[in-house]
């Protein structure tokens, strides 16, 4: 019996496909420089006032629709709230002041404080979703490998939490970018190992920073996809930034409560 | 006419001839029936108690006769909660028209609307408690009051914050004394001590009135949250137009407090759940002893878990130490050495407070007076006090969250069952907080929300289709920005044109008001409670002539699973009943069977002077019933003394919640129907019978030939 030509030749394909060498792994260096990079990427430096769309999207529930300020200053761990739509909601904001977070309800003027896993306005979004990475800091990475992720040629990282450090989430899987290092998809994974969340940041945007005398990179847009309750989802879209410094006193109580008078 | 009546006396005759002959037989046979009929009488008694003291419970707490609520509910409507928390009921968006409506059917008295839900208090842990009263002083202060009383108080509360820094201090100094201080948060470990030890300095405080709020918020941020304790309560609550509450239930009474105002807003927090979840834990552990002890005759000495809670009384005195601010703590010193005794005199509080708790049972008794003598005048034994303003917050119906603050006026509890949790946890809010909280999305809100979705052209994206959506090629994955001028009192402008111009706690709401707006259930009060299933066909009608959706349920099946309760007793009653029976029928069928042999040369006697197979048939059956009715009546007899002995013993005890909710009352006091006299009677009567007809057929079928050729 013989071969014909063509079929030969898919065959020859074929195996040349399969012996091709494996994708390069990222040695220890190499990964931490490209964790060392996605933080600095977003690395302010200094004041950084963000106005922001929220949409969280329940099963069977109407849609929780917020504008909101973030505000942050890195450099003091310290990071604000401000919700200012839609009316009703407006004046509610939540402030971070080292491992505090508290939430403040300007209708019946009282603080609370919260954990780390608080759920944004009731949203699927946490605390460090709008907050600059310290993924360096906080987690151990691992490089899982090489993949596609639709056009994209991307680099899986697996992030452990370090002991000690109280974080949303402690497991994180990353899809990076090869090209540009953006990181374009995440996983959360309980302890438990249960996938909890799919974030992706499908639109990356550079801002010129004063304080930082370079490129500030933010994802202008973020869906959060619900992967315990199915159907649930949030949208979060970063719409303007403000770099200017912002008041001496905005990180207290006092301040959230006078603009919420 | 008389010739029948002879026969019956012969018939009579005969039996009682033949019961009295075979006595072993006829005790066996009697036995079975009086166990029967006593069962019967007894069980049907409790049962029928059972049902009385379920029916009062539900219909003078929650239920009323009848409830309605929105016929397109998911869920059915469960009063005391179900297995999946909350009823999720349609909202009847206005009450005033249901209202109208149902008044109006002619044996309803009193309609009163409904909203039940649960909540979160946020109870803080008990530094941000005292943090946060101390910011409302310095608010005063700041805000320009210098007088003696609001210097006074804001003084006594830097002390008291003072204090309990020094007590947090000590502990955390003992803990660091086995902690690793060399280790990955050995940083942070050195920069709480530090902090602790700022905050615990003369220094700190010398200097407490230059920077107020800077101080108060070091104290919020570094301090307080070493204190690993507290966060929030979830309450259970009833959201009423209260007046018409009282009115219509008549078990519920304010056990403290006074009633919340009319048409005011406010709660009545339900004693049950304050004993249970609100109170001092020290506190609630004496309490519990104690009941052990003078109720259920447990004791200290020969219980684990009363010395588990005497242990964890001695051990936990965080608590109270944190309560006291200096006066306090001195006071407490002094009361406790007076009252502990001479062994005492020279202890500090710490261990004044373990001497205390550290009780036997031959100390208990003294030791929990002295304890509410002399330490609990000094503290707060509840979380939430008589005449506090809390603030209450749940997820609304709207999808965002909900707050409001609302003035406990007092505990609410319900008479002879108040020491259940399904109706005692329940607290009692007005209509208008209830609204706030539920949220109900209006038509301005949805537009609203509308709009700015439409502002920023958001789209949506499945789940499954994101990754090919987003990632496919489509646009470009980097792009560049400017930085913008962003002005949040331009953004917040809206809100502050918005405000309501009137405090709402101070406001009075008209009769009006109360009954425009959502509810989501409402009870029916009826004028006579006897003609329940006329009425509830009368109000389903009037609610479907004027086309309010609604479902009308009556006060068992609006109790859910509490309701079945008793249904699920009648069950098992009734199947113990008939197995009980069942057996009873094959012995009795056996008994007579082995005696109708026995007796085959006499009725083939009576068979051959003259005796028809009916007088031979009627004999059997009369004389198997007379056994059934003489013992069926003694079973009953001895029924209602086993009623009238539950009585005299002072009832059964309702040693659990839901006992105590069914029977309503800390016992069951059964009482004897005679309805269940009756009942047991006929049913011995006719199980005896029906257990004799096969015997009886056999001696019918008995001829005088057969019975001479039997041998002895």
């Amino acid at each position: 019996m013989h071969a014909r030509p063509a079929a030969v030749l898919s065959l020859a394909a074929a195996a040349l496909a399969l012996a091709a060498p494996p994708a390069a792994a990222l040695g220890p260096d190499e990964l931490k420089r490209v964790v060392a990079t996605l933080d600095d990427r977003q690395r302010n430096s200094g004041d950084w006032k963000a106005l922001c769309y929220m949409e969280a999207k329940e099963k069977g529930k109407t849609d929780v629709v917020y504008e909101l300020l973030v505000y942050r200053r890195d450099e003091d761990d310290k990071q604000l709230f401000l919700f200012t739509k839609p009316k009703a909601e407006a004046g509610k904001g939540y402030l971070r002041i080292d491992k505090n977070l508290w939430s403040y309800e300007p209708s019946t003027g009282r603080w609370e404080r919260r954990t780390e896993r608080e759920r944004i306005g009731g949203t699927d979004t946490r605390r460090d979703d709008l907050s600059e990475p310290r993924l360096s800091e906080d987690y151990t990475a691992e490089w899982k490998g090489d993949s596609k992720l639709g056009v994209f040629e991307v680099h899986e990282l697996v992030l452990t939490v370090k002991p000690g450090v109280d974080v949303s989430y402690p497991v994180r899987r990353l899809w990076v970018d090869k090209a540009t290092l953006n990181i374009l998809k995440r996983q959360d994974v309980a302890l438990s190992g249960r996938l909890m969340r799919t974030t992706y940041t499908p639109r990356w945007r550079k801002i010129y920073s004063e304080s930082k005398k370079g490129e500030v990179w933010y994802p202008e847009e973020i869906r959060i996809y619900d992967e315990i309750e199915k159907g649930n989802s949030t949208l979060i879209l970063i719409r303007e930034i403000d770099l200017r410094p912002l008041e001496a006193n905005l990180f207290t109580k006092a301040w959230l409560e006078s603009k919420s008078r | 006419m008389t010739g029948r009546r002879d026969a019956l006396l012969v018939l009579l005759r005969i039996s009682f001839r033949n019961l009295a002959a075979s006595k072993v037989r006829t005790s066996i046979i009697g036995a079975i029936v009086l166990g029967g009929a006593f069962l019967v009488v007894l069980g049907l008694s409790l049962l029928d108690s059972i049902d009385k003291g379920m029916r009062t419970s539900i219909q003078g707490s929650l239920g009323g006769q009848l409830q309605v609520y929105d016929a397109r509910s998911e869920d059915a409507l469960e009063l005391y909660g179900g297995l999946r928390g909350e009823s999720l009921l349609e909202p009847i968006e206005d009450f005033a028209k249901v209202k109208q409506v149902l008044s109006a059917v002619p044996n309803v008295e009193t309609v009163v609307p409904m909203g039940i839900d649960q909540a979160m208090v946020a109870t803080g842990n008990v530094f941000d408690v005292a943090l946060e009263r101390l910011r409302a002083d310095v608010r005063r202060v700041e805000g320009g009051d210098r007088s003696p009383e609001a210097l006074r108080g804001y003084e006594a509360r830097k002390a008291h914050v003072r204090r309990m820094v020094g007590l947090l201090r000590d502990e955390l100094g003992q803990a660091r004394s086995i902690a690793d201080l060399e280790g990955r948060d050995a940083e942070d470990r050195r920069r709480e001590w530090a902090d602790l030890t700022r905050a615990a300095d003369d220094a700190f405080w010398a200097g407490f009135d230059r920077d107020r709020y800077g101080n108060l918020e070091f104290l919020e941020n570094r301090i307080a949250k070493l204190s690993m304790d507290g966060g929030f309560t979830f309450i259970r609550y009833v959201g009423t137009d209260v007046d018409a509450f009282f009115r219509a239930f008549q078990l519920a009474q304010v056990a403290e407090g006074e009633m919340i105002p009319r048409g005011r807003r406010g709660i009545l927090v339900g004693k049950q759940y304050a004993e249970e979840w609100l109170k001092l834990r020290n506190a609630r552990r004496l309490d519990q002893i104690k009941e052990a002890r003078d109720r259920r005759g447990r004791r200290i000495a020969d219980d684990e878990e009363l010395q588990r809670w005497v242990r964890e009384n001695r051990a936990g005195l965080k608590d109270i130490l944190l309560q006291l601010d200096p006066i306090q703590a001195e006071e407490a010193t002094a009361r406790l050495r007076r009252a502990l005794g001479p062994a005492a005199a020279a202890e500090a509080l710490p261990a004044l407070l373990a001497r205390l708790f550290d009780a036997d049972d031959a100390t208990f008794d003294a030791r929990y007076r002295i304890f509410y003598d002399q330490l609990a005048p000094l503290l707060r034994l509840y979380v939430i006090n008589v005449g506090d303003t809390i603030t209450i917050k749940a997820p609304a119906k709207s999808g965002y969250f909900n707050s409001v603050n609302v003035k406990v006026y007092g505990f609410i509890q319900f008479r002879q069952i108040e020491k259940s949790g399904i109706a005692g946890m329940m607290s009692v809010m007005d209509l208008q907080s209830f609204r706030d909280l539920y949220g109900y999305m209006t038509r301005e809100r949805a537009a609203e929300i509308d709009a700015i979705k439409r502002s920023v052209g958001a789209t949506d994206l499945a789940r499954e289709d994101a990754e090919a959506a987003l990632f496919g090629g489509g646009g470009a994955l980097e792009g560049e920005s400017r930085a913008a001028r962003i002005d949040e009192g331009r953004l917040l402008a809206d809100r502050r044109a918005d405000r309501p111009a009137e405090d709402l706690s101070t406001r009075t709401y008209s009769q009006e008001e109360i009954d425009r707006g959502v509810a989501l259930n409402a009870a029916l009060i009826l004028r006579d409670p006897s003609r329940l299933r006329e009425t509830m066909r009368d109000v389903q009608a009037a609610s479907d002539r004027a086309g309010l959706h609604l479902k009308v349920i009556d006060w068992q099946q609006a109790s859910g699973l509490v309701g079945q309760f008793v249904t699920l007793l009648r069950v098992i009653l009734y199947s113990a009943v008939v197995i009980f029976f069942a057996i009873a029928l094959v012995i009795i069928n056996n008994a007579m069977v082995m005696a109708t042999l026995q007796r085959v040369k006499e009725i083939g006697t009576l068979r051959a002077i003259g005796a028809q197979r009916r007088f031979v048939l009627a004999m059997m059956l009369v004389e198997i019933a007379s056994v059934g009715l003489a013992f069926g009546l003694a079973g009953a007899g001895l029924g209602g003394l086993g009623v009238w002995a539950v009585r005299a013993a002072g009832g059964i005890p309702a040693t659990s919640d839901l006992l105590n909710f069914l029977f309503s009352g800390p016992a069951l006091m059964p009482t004897l129907g005679g309805g269940s006299v009756a009942v047991s009677i006929v049913v011995v009567v006719v199980v005896s019978v029906l257990s004799g007809f096969y015997p009886a057929l056999l001696a019918m079928r008995v001829t005088p030939v057969e019975a001479m050729a039997t041998e002895d």
